[in-house]
């Protein structure tokens, strides 16, 4: 799978606070690519790097292929749309002439613009002053700014703030569906796992601007453990027979924690046990869940 | 000059004329005060007279209208934070480039409509002087120059800070200094932007307190003063479009 936006080294200062450390992003083509972090991470300053808006203290950033400078800057993001932080727009003008504006400039067909309105749901609303919208379909608009043209990328920074529970999933189904219906390679940053979970095939978790995990989702959900818990009347006899018959175990929050145990095994222990009188309350099977394993990752709390 | 067509896209509904209008308007209703009165003497002195008397209109009202312009053009990039898209499409010194050319063609058009008032003042007065024609061109160039150089100035404090109080704070308190500055040596006045449209007039008047009778007189022009005034132009522009290309969102 080729990469289309591959960071090297990528640092980011902001008065001798290191932002973004030594980032090492690599995005593959034509994937959902879930960047994820908690609030103040250094989602959107990466992003802004990568778009240009905000210059690298240090690093390299390649986008299809070609390292970003100055001089190629434009000509490379003609390729890619983009909605960060909140949607641009003038709020005096209508939906429609808002993107006309934008048309123009990208040197679009006119007919560019109905077909993104149709895409977000706005074209009932292009006649209305920008400035009368709600925040979601502001937020639509945005969107609908960054498809025109197509493009090959689309980076999205938490394109779901503002959206009511029936926008973000609306808001998610579209962006799910657009690597298959037009081949794009769309970058999302949320600090929601649930919603990256949702959306990404790919993700990126960034903590105090470190990336701490890089790979497919899938190879995250691997990472979630199933082990037993067990409640006794007695643990510290529990604790004692185990020691004796090399069971492996934790004691944890009152539970014994063992590792994913077959059925038949599982049977035997608690047989054993009975036997001894021990008094066994609880068996709970438990499942790492990907919030824990974020929460490990980033060694913090976050909205989930 | 597709960005520069669609700053013209941007500004619909924006009331960006009215202004202008508005300065008109008023250059107009004061001119007409000036000339309804006018004896033999006076009308000898006609075409002195308006280009004595609308370099000190302008250094009251001209700057004014270059803040309020410079502001409503940038403004609007700033409510909707538009400026982080537009630069992923425009390089920064286009988009800075287009603004200014937007506000160029409107303080354009007011020194074209105030030298057309001068004319039709002129013709319809029937001044006794021969009309100076080289010196009217010379007052129009002078004129846009100088409202470029203010209305560059005001673009970059418009476009640097967002609370534009302070763009128009810094023009408002530019105007009264430069109107001020009329009364102080030319060598201040070359130091202050709002100042040359004193530095570049070329009437001056003779008042005599025993006779009460004020003669208008010709001087010749400063070019000296046009050289600085060019050398403050591309200083501002360029200083001011390296600091936008350099802000960073």
């Amino acid at each position: 799978m080729t990469e289309i936006i591959v960071t090297t080294g990528l640092c980011k200062q902001y008065s001798k606070v290191l932002r973004v450390k030594d980032l090492n992003l690599s995005i593959p083509e034509g994937v959902v690519y879930g960047f994820l972090g908690p609030n103040g991470a250094g989602k959107s300053t990466t992003l802004k790097m990568i778009l240009g808006l905000a210059k690298p203290t240090s690093g390299n950033i390649s986008i299809f292929g070609r390292n970003i400078d100055d001089r190629n800057r434009i000509a490379i993001l003609r390729n890619i749309g983009s909605l960060v932080e909140s949607p641009g727009y003038y709020g005096h003008l209508t939906g429609e002439e808002n993107l006309r504006i934008f048309q123009t400039l990208r040197e679009l067909p006119v007919n560019e613009i109905d077909r993104v309105l149709h895409i977000v749901r706005l074209e009932n609303q292009k006649k209305k002053k920008v400035s009368q919208y709600s925040l979601g379909m502001k937020q639509r608009l945005g969107l609908a700014c960054a498809l025109l043209g197509t493009p090959k990328l689309l980076i999205l920074d938490e394109p779901t703030n503002g959206l009511d529970p029936a926008g973000i999933q609306e808001m998610r189904e579209l962006i799910k569906s657009l690597p298959h219906q037009y081949g794009m390679t769309v970058v999302v940053s949320s600090h929601l796992l649930v919603e990256i979970d949702q959306i990404a095939s790919h993700l990126g978790i960034i903590s105090k601007g470190e990336l701490v995990f890089q790979g497919e989702l899938s190879s995250l959900h691997q990472k979630s453990q199933h082990h037993i818990a067990l409640r006794t009347m007695n643990n510290s006899l529990a604790v004692k027979i185990f020691q004796e018959n090399k069971v492996p175990f934790s004691v944890q929050d009152g539970y014994l924690i063992l590792p994913a145990l077959e059925d038949a095994q599982l049977a035997r222990y608690t047989t054993f046990l009975s036997e001894k009188y021990v008094g066994l309350v609880r068996i709970e099977e438990r499942k790492k869940s990907l919030e824990d394993i974020f929460l490990e990752l980033t060694g913090m709390a976050v909205s989930l | 000059m597709k960005a520069f067509a669609v700053e013209f896209q941007k500004i619909r509904r924006r009331k960006i004329w009215l202004i202008i209008a508005l300065l008109v308007f008023v250059q107009v209703v004061w001119s007409l005060w000036g000339v309804s009165d006018m004896d033999a003497h006076e009308l000898q002195q006609g075409w002195r007279f308006s280009l004595y008397q609308f370099p000190l209109l302008n250094s009251i009202m001209m700057p004014i209208v270059a803040a309020v312009v410079a502001s409503r053009l940038c403004d609007i990039e700033h409510k909707g934070q538009s400026l982080k898209s537009l630069r992923t499409i425009l390089p920064a010194k286009k988009i800075f480039d287009a603004k200014f050319l937007c506000g160029a063609v409107f303080m354009l058009v007011a020194t074209i409509l105030q030298v057309l008032l001068i004319c039709i003042i002129g013709f319809g007065k029937q001044f006794t002087e021969p009309i100076p024609v080289r010196l009217i061109g010379y007052y129009l160039i002078f004129t846009f120059a100088i409202n470029s150089t203010i209305l560059v100035f005001q673009q970059v404090l418009s476009l640097l800070f967002k609370n534009q109080m302070v763009s128009l704070s810094v023009g408002l308190i530019g105007t009264f200094t430069g109107l001020f500055s009329l009364f102080f040596p030319q060598g201040f006045q070359k130091f202050l932007i709002w100042g040359y449209y004193g530095v570049l007039m070329f009437v001056r008047m003779d008042w005599n307190p025993e006779t009460r009778i004020s003669n208008l007189y010709w001087t010749p022009v400063d070019w000296s003063g046009l050289i600085f005034l060019a050398v403050f132009f591309f200083a501002i522009y360029l200083v001011g479009r390296l600091l936008f290309i350099k802000k960073e969102f």
